[in-house]
C-alpha cells in the first residue's frame, strides 16, 4: 500500500476538462480551474444584499431601529389583547353571582388556596380573607391593588403579568364576598378592622 | 542543482499527535459530564468543583485548545515539513510550544475546577495564564516563520497561508481580548466595560472559531485531503479568492452574537451583513475540497480517511450555511439563548474539527510509524458511529430550540405569557437532553474505538524520530517577470509582503468596530441613575463571575414584549458601563437574570429566597437542574481584596469617590449587616462575611438602577416632580388625617410613632430624608424591601401632597414630638 514520496497526481489519470497548473508541493499539484460560477453569483449577490440592507436602515432611513420596533409591536400587542389602561372607575365591585363564580374560579385556578386557604381561612403563609381586617387597605380598590401589585417582600404575588385586569376585578370581588364567611380553622385577623 | 540533505523532526508531531488523542477524551468525557448534568442535576455531586458553571469552560476549552490544538499542531507540523522541504526552524522551540501548551492546558484544568475564571466565553483563563498563551504563541509564529523563511521551495502552498492567518488572527485576537488589570495573582477585572466589553469579547469570540476552528483546518484540508485523495487541488483560483475574502471578512462579524442586544444599531448590522458576505467565502473552502474528490468518489466508498472527509467538509458546508442564517436578526432571535447554538457548534465541532482530525489521524500514523493501519474495518466502524452520534447529539436540540422558543413567546388568549414559569419551558424539554446523553456517549465509544485501532498501529511500526529527505537548495527567482508571474503567484514568494497583506485583511474589521465602541462616547449614552456597585456588590460579582452564573443565565433583556412581559423592561446600554466584565451570557438553561434586583418586577425574589435557593434549589422548585452552592453559606469574603479591588476600578475610571478604599470595607460590613438582618427575620442566621451575602446583595443590584415603564393603574403622574409645596389648610390636613388613620395607622401608629419595626414619624430621624420631596417620594414609590407600600396606585398625586403635609407639619412639627 506504500505510496511513493511524491505522490503526483498521474497525468492520465485526469479528467477530460482539466488542466494541470506547474504547482507541485510535496506531490500536491492544482489545476487551473476557474471558480464555479454559481459560487461566484453566490458572493456578489450577498455582497448586494449587504449594500442594501445597510441602505433599507441607515442611508436611506427605511428601517426601524430595535427601540422603534419594539415599541410599535408592543403597541399592536396592547391593541391585539385589548391591555390598555383601563380607568379606575370601571373597576368597581361586583356583585353578580355569575362573575364571583367566576372569580372562585380564578381563586383556584390561580393557587390562592396555597397561601390564603381553601375557603380563604388563611395559613401559616397568607392572612385570613373572611374577617373583616385587611392588611392593606378593606376597599375593592385596596383589594384589587394587592393582587395585581403584590408585595413581592411579604410574599404576596403580583398577578399583573399573569391575569387581566377583568380577572382581578372578578377575584377580588370574590375574596370581598367570603367577609364573614366563618370557616373552619380560621386564622387571627391580621391588620386593621375594618366595621 | 545540488540536492540538500536534511532531516524531518518526527518525533514532535509524534507527541502532539498522542496530545490530540489523550486530550479528545477528556475533552469529550467532561462534555458528556455536563450533558449529564443538564438533564440530572445529581451529576453535579453537590461539590463546588464539578458544578456545570466550572465544567462547561472546563468542557469548551478542553475541545477547542486541547483536543483541537493539539491536532492542529500535529498536523501542521507534519505537513509544514513536507510542504516547505525543510526541518521545523528550532528543535527548542518545538518542545517548548509542546510542553508550554500541555502546561497551559493543565493549568486550565486546575484553575476552572477550583473556580478560577474571568467568564469570556473561550478566554476564561485568567491573566497570568494568558501571558503564557502569548509566549507559547509567539513560540509556536517564530518556530513557523523561521521555517518557512529557510525553506527549500520557491513557493508557499495555499495550506501555508491558511497557518499563517491562523497564527497571525489568534495573535491579535488573544492579545486585545486579554486586556485586564490583576487585582492579585488568581483576579483580573477586563478593561472593556459592558458592551465594549461584549463588542470586543465576541469579535474574539466569533474570530476563535475563524482563526482556531476554521482557517487552519481549511489549511489542513489543503494538505490531507489532496493526499488522502491523490487528486490535485480543484481550483488554484477559487483558493486565492476564498482565502483572502474569508480573513477579510470573518473580523468583521463578531455582533452577530449580540443581536437585538444592549449594543448600537450600526454594531449589529455590520454583524449581519457581514455574516451573510461570508457565505461564499467559507463555501469556496467547501466545493473546493469536494471538487478535488471528482473522480476519486470511488475510493470514499471503502477509505475511512476519505469518509471522514467527506463528512467533515460537508458539515463545515452546513456550518457555514447555518451560521449566515442564525445572524439574521428574525432567525437569531429563535437562535440566541436556545440550544439551537449549542446544535450548531456541535456540528462544526464533532463534524468539521473532529471529522477532519480523526481523517488526518487515520492518514497520517500509518506514514509516521511506517506501517498499515491495524484495522480498516475499525475505522469504518468509527465513521458510522460518529456520523451517527453526530445526528442523535444535534437533532434533539434543534427540536428543543425550536421547542422553548415557542414556549417562551406563547400568549393567552387574554395577552399574558402561557408559560410565566420558566422552568416549564426547560423541563419540557429536558427528554431531548436525555437523547442527547446518547449522541455524547456513541462519539465517546467511537473516539475509543479510534484509540485502541490507533494504538495497535503504532504498536506494530516504529517512528523514524529524524527521517532523511533531500531536496534542492532554495535559489530565488528574483525579481517579478509580469508576462510570467502574476502579483499572487510573486507574493507566495515574498513572505513578508505575504504576511503584511495578512495583518492589514486581519485587523480593519476589528478596528472599524472596536474603536468606536470605545472612543467615540454616542455609542455608550450613560444613564445618570445607574451607580457603581457597592464592596459588597462587587464581591457578589466576582463570585458570579468566577463561577461561570453565565453559562446557564443571561443578564440581558431584549426588546420584545414576550421578554420584557417576563423579566421586565429590556435592557440599555447605559446600563453596564461599570461591568468589567460584561455577565450577557449567551444561553438561557435558566431564567435572565438582569432584572432581579428590580422590587416589584417579575423576577424579583426576596433574600430569604435566595439564601434557601442556593441551599438547595430543588427545594424551591422541585423539577429545577441547578446545582446547590451550599459553600456560599461556609465561605469567607476574602476582605483583604476588598481595597484593592475599589482602586482597580477607580484605575478603570469608575466613579468611587476619592478616598472611597479605605472605607470600602466598612461599607461592606454595613451593607452585609442589613442582608444578615433581613435573613434573620426569615429566621435564617448567617454571617456577615459569607460569600452568600454578597451574592444576594449581587442580585438585589441587578437591573434596580433603572425603573422599567410598567403601565400603572391609577392616576399616577409620569411626569418627574422637582419640587412639592406643602399644604397648610385645615381642609388638606382634615383629609390627610383621614386617610393616615385609614392606611397609614396599620404601622405607624395613630400618633405616628411607629409599631413595632417601622418608623417613627415624629421623630428626626429619617430613612429616606426628611425634605417635602423625600417623603412624598417615600410614600409614592413605596419601600417595598422594608415593608413600605407604594402608594401611588392608591391615592392621587394631590392626597399625598396632603399626607406629606401631615406627616411633616403636625405629626414631625417640634411642639408634638419633643
Amino acid at each position: 500500500m506504500e505510496e511513493k514520496t511524491h505522490n503526483k497526481a498521474d497525468q492520465t489519470n485526469l479528467l477530460d476538462d482539466e488542466k494541470l497548473m506547474d504547482h507541485d508541493y510535496d506531490g500536491i499539484q492544482e489545476l487551473d480551474n476557474p471558480p464555479p460560477r454559481w459560487i461566484m453569483a453566490i458572493f456578489y449577490i450577498t455582497i448586494a444584499f449587504a449594500i442594501i440592507y445597510a441602505a433599507h436602515y441607515f442611508w436611506l432611513g427605511v428601517g426601524e431601529n430595535q427601540d422603534a420596533q419594539y415599541a410599535r409591536k408592543s403597541l399592536n400587542h396592547d391593541a391585539k389583547y385589548k391591555m390598555a389602561n383601563q380607568s379606575t372607575e370601571d373597576l368597581v365591585l361586583l356583585t353578580d353571582a355569575g362573575d364571583l363564580e367566576e372569580g372562585k374560579v380564578i381563586f383556584s385556578e390561580m393557587n390562592c388556596f396555597a397561601c390564603h386557604g381553601m375557603s380563604g381561612e388563611g395559613n401559616a403563609i397568607g392572612p385570613n380573607l373572611t374577617d373583616n381586617s385587611w392588611i392593606s387597605g378593606c376597599d375593592f380598590q385596596s383589594v384589587f391593588n394587592i393582587v395585581k401589585n403584590g408585595n413581592p417582600t411579604k410574599g404576596m404575588t403580583a398577578f399583573k403579568g399573569q391575569i387581566s385586569d377583568t380577572k382581578i376585578q372578578k377575584v377580588s370581588s370574590y375574596v370581598l364576598s367570603l367577609v364573614g364567611t366563618n370557616p373552619a380553622n380560621a386564622k387571627d385577623p391580621q391588620g386593621v378592622n375594618c366595621e | 542543482m545540488e540536492n540538500q540533505k536534511f532531516y524531518y523532526d518526527n518525533k514532535i508531531v509524534k507527541l502532539f499527535i498522542k496530545a490530540t488523542i489523550i486530550w479528545g477524551i477528556t475533552a469529550v468525557t467532561v462534555g458528556l459530564l455536563i450533558a449529564f448534568q443538564l438533564a440530572y442535576p445529581a451529576y453535579n455531586f453537590g461539590l463546588e468543583f464539578t458544578t456545570f458553571g466550572r465544567m462547561r469552560p472546563l468542557h469548551t476549552n478542553a475541545v477547542i485548545f486541547a483536543f483541537v490544538g493539539n491536532a492542529i499542531f500535529a498536523g501542521v507540523y507534519y505537513s509544514m515539513q513536507k510542504l516547505l522541504k525543510a526541518r521545523m526552524f528550532s528543535d527548542v522551540l518545538s518542545k517548548i510550544h509542546f510542553w508550554g501548551w500541555q502546561l497551559i492546558i493543565l493549568l486550565a484544568a486546575i484553575t476552572f475546577t477550583l473556580g478560577i475564571s474571568t467568564s469570556k466565553e473561550y478566554a476564561e483563563l485568567e491573566w497570568p495564564i494568558d501571558i503564557l498563551i502569548t509566549i507559547v504563541w509567539v513560540v509556536f509564529g517564530w518556530n513557523m516563520i523561521g521555517t518557512i523563511v529557510k525553506r527549500r521551495v520557491q513557493h508557499i502552498y495555499a495550506a501555508i497561508w491558511w497557518y499563517l492567518a491562523s497564527f497571525l488572527g489568534v495573535a491579535i485576537l488573544h492579545v486585545v481580548n486579554s486586556f485586564e488589570l490583576p487585582v492579585s495573582l488568581f483576579k483580573s477585572y477586563s478593561i472593556y466595560a459592558g458592551a465594549q466589553d461584549a463588542v470586543v469579547q465576541w469579535w474574539y469570540g466569533h474570530n476563535a472559531v475563524a482563526f482556531f476552528l476554521t482557517t487552519p483546518f481549511l489549511g489542513l484540508m489543503y494538505y490531507y485531503l489532496p493526499k488522502a485523495a491523490n487528486r490535485p487541488i480543484y481550483s488554484y483560483k477559487l483558493s486565492i479568492i476564498h482565502f483572502w475574502s474569508l480573513i477579510f471578512l470573518y473580523m468583521w462579524a463578531g455582533p452577530h452574537h449580540l443581536l437585538y442586544q444592549a449594543l448600537p444599531d450600526w454594531a449589529q448590522a455590520l454583524g449581519v451583513t457581514f455574516s451573510i458576505m461570508l457565505i461564499a467565502p467559507s463555501w469556496g473552502g467547501m466545493i473546493n475540497g469536494l471538487l478535488t474528490l471528482r473522480g476519486a468518489w470511488d475510493k470514499v466508498r471503502d477509505s475511512a480517511v476519505l469518509k471522514f472527509f467527506v463528512v467533515a467538509v460537508t458539515a463545515y458546508g452546513m456550518s457555514t450555511f447555518e451560521g449566515p442564517m442564525m445572524s439574521l436578526k428574525n432567525v437569531n432571535q429563535i437562535t440566541h439563548f436556545t440550544d439551537w447554538t449549542i446544535a450548531h457548534v456541535h456540528i462544526a465541532g464533532m463534524g468539521w474539527n473532529a471529522g477532519l482530525i480523526f481523517g488526518m489521524l487515520y492518514w497520517m500514523i500509518p506514514r509516521l510509524y511506517k506501517t498499515k493501519l491495524y484495522s480498516e474495518k475499525l475505522a469504518n466502524t468509527h465513521f458510522w458511529i460518529a456520523t451517527l452520534a453526530i445526528l442523535v447529539y444535534a437533532i434533539p436540540l434543534y427540536w428543543a430550540a425550536v421547542t422553548q422558543w415557542l414556549m417562551w413567546r406563547e400568549y393567552t388568549p387574554e395577552g399574558f405569557l402561557a408559560y410565566p414559569n420558566f422552568l416549564e419551558t426547560l423541563t419540557h424539554i429536558l427528554p431531548m437532553y436525555t437523547v442527547r446523553i446518547v449522541g455524547g456517549t456513541l462519539f465517546l465509544i467511537g473516539f475509543l474505538i479510534m484509540m485502541y485501532n490507533l494504538y495497535k498501529t503504532m504498536k506494530s511500526g516504529s517512528v523514524e524520530d529524524n527521517e532523511a529527505a533531500e531536496a534542492p537548495a532554495f535559489v530565488s527567482e528574483g525579481p517579478r517577470n509580469p508576462l510570467k508571474e502574476t502579483v499572487h503567484r510573486w507574493m507566495e514568494r515574498k513572505i513578508v509582503k505575504f504576511s503584511i497583506w495578512v495583518f492589514i485583511a486581519l485587523v480593519i474589521g476589528g478596528a472599524v468596530e472596536i474603536i468606536p465602541m470605545i472612543f467615540i462616547k454616542s455609542n455608550v449614552p450613560t444613564i445618570a441613575a445607574v451607580t457603581p456597585y457597592t464592596p459588597l456588590e462587587l464581591e457578589g460579582r466576582d463570585i458570579y463571575v468566577s463561577e461561570g452564573c453565565h453559562t446557564c443565565h443571561s443578564q440581558v433583556v431584549r426588546p420584545f414584549r414576550w421578554e420584557t412581559d417576563r423579566y421586565g423592561e429590556y435592557s440599555k446600554i447605559g446600563e453596564f458601563v461599570y461591568d468589567h466584565p460584561y455577565q450577557w451570557g449567551s444561553r438561557r438553561t435558566g431564567p435572565d437574570l438582569a432584572r432581579a434586583g428590580y422590587v416589584g418586577g417579575p423576577m424579583y425574589k426576596n433574600a430569604a429566597w435566595h439564601y434557601n435557593h442556593f441551599m438547595n434549589p430543588q427545594k424551591m422548585n422541585e423539577q429545577s437542574i441547578m446545582p446547590n452552592y451550599a459553600w456560599f453559606a461556609k465561605k469567607e469574603l476574602n476582605l483583604n481584596l476588598v481595597p484593592k479591588k475599589i482602586r482597580a476600578m477607580q484605575t478603570l475610571r469608575v466613579p468611587y469617590a476619592e478616598g472611597f478604599d479605605e472605607i470600602a470595607v466598612d461599607d461592606l460590613l454595613k451593607q452585609a449587616k442589613g442582608i444578615v438582618a433581613d435573613l434573620k427575620s426569615s429566621n435564617i442566621e448567617i454571617e456577615p462575611t459569607k460569600q452568600m451575602v454578597a451574592m444576594i446583595a449581587y442580585l438585589h443590584k441587578l437591573g434596580g438602577d433603572i425603573a422599567p415603564s410598567v403601565v400603572e393603574v391609577g392616576e399616577s403622574s409620569t411626569e418627574t416632580i422637582e419640587d412639592i409645596k406643602l399644604l397648610t389648610g385645615e381642609e388638606d390636613l382634615n383629609a390627610a388625617r383621614e386617610i393616615f388613620t385609614q392606611t397609614c395607622v396599620v404601622c405607624h401608629g395613630a400618633d405616628g410613632k411607629g409599631i413595632a419595626t417601622f418608623p417613627d414619624l415624629t421623630d428626626d430621624e429619617w430613612i429616606s430624608g426628611d425634605s417635602p420631596l423625600n417623603v412624598y417620594q417615600s410614600i409614592s414609590n413605596g419601600k417595598i424591601t422594608k415593608g413600605m407600600v407604594p402608594y401611588k396606585d392608591t391615592y392621587s398625586e394631590k392626597q399625598i401632597i396632603q399626607l406629606t403635609s401631615y406627616i411633616l407639619l403636625k405629626l414631625n412639627s417640634d411642639e408634638d414630638s419633643k
